[in-house]
């Protein structure tokens, strides 16, 4: 039996694949938390921004519990976790010429953050 | 890229077609029918493409960066082996069919 047939082929161009999961688990932050992002420089992969990294924001928003991918990348579990949705003003992340009013939405995992 | 400056404005094309060239589709569907045997998955193909040398990275076009990224995972997932590609490329220069 083909893995991919014409069919699946066509849905997953179309709808791709889904890294939310459908799982209960606790959030370490809510909607309104300030947060730090950690200044880390895994080897592997990471969906961290490097200009992010030690950077301070405010939770906006969770989005529910996602594939976590620095581990799914090195074929080591999905560890999911809650994603949220950070605000950074464009001063904290380009210094005092960025605009004041400025700010910038970065989806980040549970295990990018620190409580600021 | 994220953080980074310098590359000048993106140029747009009037009437851009899916793909420039045939080969760029073959990639596409490469990508697609051996990712279905579930050997990696979306995170590890984006470090794929991640460790393309800095200096390949900046200069390939988009399809060439998912080719090499398909061509490492199929030998790191020993699908292939690690100079067979080079052989064949060699036997079809010397008009192999």
């Amino acid at each position: 039996m083909p893995l991919l047939t014409a069919e699946l082929a066509r849905r997953l161009i179309k709808e791709g694949r889904t890294a939310k999961r459908d799982i209960a688990l606790p959030a370490k932050f809510k909607p309104g938390d300030r947060v730090v992002a950690r200044n880390i420089h895994p080897a592997g992969h990471t969906r961290i921004p490097r200009y992010v990294r030690g950077r301070r924001g405010t939770v906006d928003r969770d989005h529910g519990v996602f594939v976590f991918p620095d581990t799914n990348a090195a074929l080591a579990g999905e560890k999911p976790q809650h994603v949220y949705s950070v605000r950074f003003g464009a001063r904290e992340l380009w210094g005092p010429d960025a605009p004041a009013r400025d700010v910038l939405y970065i989806d980040l995992w549970d295990d990018y953050l620190d409580p600021a | 890229m994220g953080g980074m400056d310098g590359f000048g404005p993106i140029e747009r094309e009037a009437d851009e077609p899916v793909f420039h060239e045939a080969w760029e589709g073959r990639v596409l569907a490469l990508t697609r029918a051996c990712g279905a045997w579930g050997k990696w998955n979306i995170d590890k193909s984006r470090f794929g493409i991640e460790q393309m040398p800095p200096e390949d990275y900046l200069r390939r076009s988009y399809y060439e960066k998912w080719l090499w990224r398909l061509e490492k995972l199929l030998v790191e997932a020993d699908m292939i082996a690690g100079d067979e590609i080079e052989r064949r490329v060699a036997e079809l220069k010397q008009g192999a069919p």
